[in-house]
């Protein structure tokens, strides 16, 4: 386990000693309690406030996991997860609702995170109105707005919208809060590379725009090239190699982070790609 | 009918058509020699899955061929019966297919399911049979080969899981392949395993390979040679290396530009251009104005 | 990737429709012969003529013209009778599926949404009352707390709530576990709204569903309480006591036991395909 970087801004997230387990249903006994599977064994680090963090790493390295402990939809069972200067990982749910307006998301499915029974502009402005933050359907145009989608959308539903269009509303969302954190979980693996590099680039330039700290989850390293500053990479459950996005792809130190980086297919002729 | 020098496959002037006229494939034409590998590719949308359905005859209900020849090994499939061309489709090809968890039955043991095509389809003993999965499972590096037999697939992991759909493809040394994004639910690591032993065994019993693909990186591994699809058109064909090192249509190389690489000094983030995909459209229009006319004349 | 083709599927739908306007035409049909009774009936109910006792219906020599489905023991009109039974059994079968209905999805959601506490205690309280045999308890319990259809409704509340319970936990357990749920969290939604906003509209369906099925079977349960007269008073027309009345008679007076068992079946059989077909209706097509 290596320790992220020292990184100049002040970390908004500073995480130390994170254990997260489940219990294995399928090899649960007759009796008693199911065992438990460690998905998260320790994990340290820190996200630096303003800039874009990667967390990479294969089905079942327990990014998507670590997503959910940062944004709160589960909680540890062991060790600290501060943000802010305030420990997080044991509050309930009342006490953490004031929070998660800083605290937001982007889901990777658009389709199944979006209510298909509400109108684009609810979607967005229910949770402004819940945070009196606004919420008129003039909040939800200015929202959308941003996230480059004409005026004429509002009144539409999920299903139709294209799956760019769909992951736009989704951003449109989570920044309508103006929070502090998003964290966006493989938000473009269901996307065209076209439609990809659209929400890519509007994800790059709003949090630019308005200093958001964003974890970044993708099994894409080629994207957390482009898009992040920091990138993580994690291996059952345990971080394996972590930095600046340069040094960690340019001197990867850790054998399944060059592992990762051989196998991306790169679009160019190679011969020698499969030796 | 067969002809010794025949390509594994020719598909003239393909249209796929919905009930109410809307075509999801437009005069597509291309084929596949012996030992080949064609990708497909292009957005969603763009059709690629079709081409491989229409030739297996695995069409959804309510879509059909309007217009067009499929040559399997030299055969015309439309001239046979239905259920001539259901066994002949059997015999010479199969199918590698994206999600690995539905294509195998949850109740039934994996052997069996791999087994039984061999002795109902290609009429062998059930001995051959067995023996020969054994054969493939050791060949795409399953290394218990009993435990695996005996295994139901939710026991297995989705890597392991398309690796034995991959041995059921080639165990009858079928002529054709159509493999329909079959890495596209997998790790990169994993990925890569996948795509060697595709290749391995694909030149080892010299079969012919429809690869679909919506990722130009593993296009550019993979195939020999490549069909861009826009709108159910064939926008390029072309040798791979040729589709990489000198792209003729415009859409080609946005596609290609648009495909993110682990190089910092490729540009980030270029969305294909919305007036390449306009004119494009305005394309098929044209088409569409002029088949219209051909059918009513 | 998801390729965006459109399968249409005409057969289908048109299948679907038939099933779901047959039994639809026959409940309407059932409703307006209810509601209007007193129009559509031709004769009083409980009006005995001894001197008209068992006439066959009139497809049959010796029928009397007024008396479409014939007469019964004492002389009442089989087809009046039947009529003012629907209203009994419509009456039932509404109040007591929509009060089974609420009650269990309540339990059902709470159940599936909370988990925990809460649904070891139902799912428990659950199994326990599946234990009964239901015709059995039904009877003892309208033996117990009296007659009267009241009673009849309290009993079948009481005994199918699980129905509903069961069904609703499950389906609200895999709700629970979608990304809009957590979407509604990450919202700073409370946990009541987001059960009554975002779980509740997606396991209407279902509800509604188990609504049409359960009146099918409250019709049912009425008849049987009616049958073993635990249900209204004999001499009330009710499809149960009519079938009671007529199995005696069934060697000379079919008509009596035929006809009220055949609208019995025709309406048990309408709720349960309405029920499966408004499932499927509503299912959202759109993955």
């Amino acid at each position: 386990m290596t320790d992220v970087m020292t990184p100049p801004q002040p970390a908004l997230f500073s995480i130390k000693d994170l254990h997260l387990s489940f219990p294995d249903r399928a090899h649960r006994p007759l009796f008693g309690t199911a065992p438990r599977i460690e998905v998260l064994k320790g994990l340290t680090l820190d996200l630096p406030e303003g800039r874009i963090t990667g967390i990479v790493g294969e089905s079942g390295s327990g990014k998507s996991t670590l997503g959910r402990v940062l944004v709160r939809l589960l909680a540890p069972d062991a060790g600290q997860v501060t943000f802010d200067g305030k420990d997080i990982g044991t509050l309930d749910e009342d006490a953490l609702r004031p929070l998660r307006r800083d605290l937001q998301m982007i889901f990777q499915d658009p389709m199944s995170s979006l209510n298909p029974r509400h109108k684009v502009w609810r979607i967005i402005a229910q949770p402004m109105k819940r945070y009196r933050r606004g919420g008129t359907r003039a909040d939800a145009l200015k929202a959308l707005e941003k996230v480059g989608l004409p005026e004429s959308f509002a009144d539409r539903y999920p299903h139709e919208l294209s799956g760019g269009q769909r992951q736009r509303v989704g951003i449109a969302r989570a920044i309508a809060l103006e929070p502090r954190f998003i964290l966006a979980d493989e938000i473009v693996s269901g996307l065209d590379v076209s439609s990809q590099a659209q929400v890519l680039s509007l994800l790059k330039t709003l949090a630019k725009d308005m200093g958001l700290t964003v974890a970044f989850i993708s099994h894409d390293l080629s994207v957390i090239r482009h898009l992040c500053d920091d990138v993580i990479v994690l291996n059952h459950g345990e971080i394996v190699d972590s930095g600046p996005v340069q040094t960690v792809f340019e001197h990867p130190k850790s054998d399944i982070t060059k592992a990762l980086l051989d196998a991306i297919p790169r679009p160019e002729i190679n011969d020698s790609w499969f030796d | 009918m067969n002809n010794l020098h025949a390509k594994t496959l020719d598909i003239i002037n393909l249209n796929v058509t919905l009930p109410n006229g809307h075509r999801l494939l437009r005069d597509v034409s291309l084929s596949l020699d012996p030992g080949e590998v064609r990708a497909l590719v292009g957005e969603s949308g763009a059709g690629k899955s079709m081409i491989g359905k229409a030739v297996l005859g695995i069409l959804p209900t309510g879509i059909s061929i309007s217009q067009g020849e499929i040559l399997l090994e030299g055969t015309h499939l439309n001239a046979l019966t239905p259920a001539t061309r259901r066994k002949t489709i059997a015999q010479t090809s199969a199918l590698i297919p994206q999600d690995p968890l539905t294509a195998l039955n949850p109740v039934r043991k994996i052997g069996p399911q791999i087994t039984d095509p061999l002795t109902r389809i290609h009429g062998w003993t059930k001995a051959r049979a067995l023996a020969r999965t054994r054969e493939l499972l050791d060949r795409v590096h399953i290394r218990n080969p009993d435990r695996v037999l005996n295994s139901y697939p939710h026991e297995l992991s989705g890597g392991m899981r398309q690796r034995i759909l991959i041995a059921a493809a080639f165990a009858p040394s079928p002529r054709l392949i159509v493999a329909d994004e079959p890495t596209t639910a997998l790790d990169v690591t994993v990925q890569k395993e996948i795509l060697r032993l595709i290749r391995e065994l694909q030149r080892e019993t010299g079969t012919g390979v429809l690869f679909v693909t919506h990722d130009m990186g593993v296009v550019a591994k993979i195939s020999q040679k490549v069909t861009v699809l826009f709108g159910g058109r064939v926008v390029e064909d072309a040798p791979t290396h040729r589709i990489f090192e000198n792209p003729e249509h415009a859409y080609t190389r946005a596609l290609i530009a648009a495909t993110p690489t682990p190089n910092a000094s490729t540009e980030p983030f270029r969305p294909v251009p919305p007036a390449l995909i306009a004119e494009l459209h305005r394309e098929i229009q044209a088409d569409d104005d002029r088949f219209s006319k051909r059918a009513h004349r | 990737m998801v390729d965006a083709t459109y399968s249409p599927r005409p057969m289908r739908f048109k299948i679907r429709n038939l099933r779901l306007w047959l039994p639809l035409l026959w409940i309407v049909t059932l409703i307006i012969a209810a509601v209007f009774a007193p129009i559509f009936a031709p004769h009083d109910p409980l009006a005995q003529d001894l001197m008209l006792e068992r006439l066959p219906p009139f497809f049959i020599d010796g029928s009397e013209p007024g008396h479409l489905l014939g007469t019964d023991s004492l002389g009442r009109d089989v087809l009046s009778r039947m009529i003012y039974g629907a209203r009994i059994a419509l009456f039932v079968s509404v109040i007591a599926a929509f009060s089974t209905g609420i009650f269990g999805s309540t339990l059902g959601l709470i159940a599936g949404y909370y988990g925990g506490w809460w649904d070891r205690v139902i799912s428990r309280l659950v199994d326990i009352w599946m234990a009964f045999p239901p015709v059995l308890f039904a009877v003892l319990l309208v033996a117990v707390i009296g007659t009267g259809l009241t009673s009849v409704i309290f009993a079948i509340a009481l005994i199918d709530w699980t129905r509903f319970a069961r069904v609703i936990r499950a389906e609200t357990m895999v709700q629970a576990q979608m990304d809009y749920v957590d979407s509604a969290r990450i919202g700073g939604a409370r946990r009541m709204a987001t059960l009554l906003s975002e779980i509740l509209p997606n396991v209407l369906p279902s509800i509604i569903a188990l609504l049409a099925l359960e009146m099918g079977i409250a019709v049912i349960v009425e008849a049987i309480l009616s049958f073993v007269n635990l249900s209204i008073s004999s001499d009330d027309p009710t499809w149960g006591s009519m079938i009671s009345e007529g199995r005696g008679a069934i060697h000379f007076a079919w008509w009596v036991l035929l006809f009220p068992l055949i609208a019995l079946f025709l309406t048990v059989l309408s709720f349960s395909t309405l029920g499966e077909g408004l499932k499927k209706q509503f299912d959202p097509v759109l993955k």
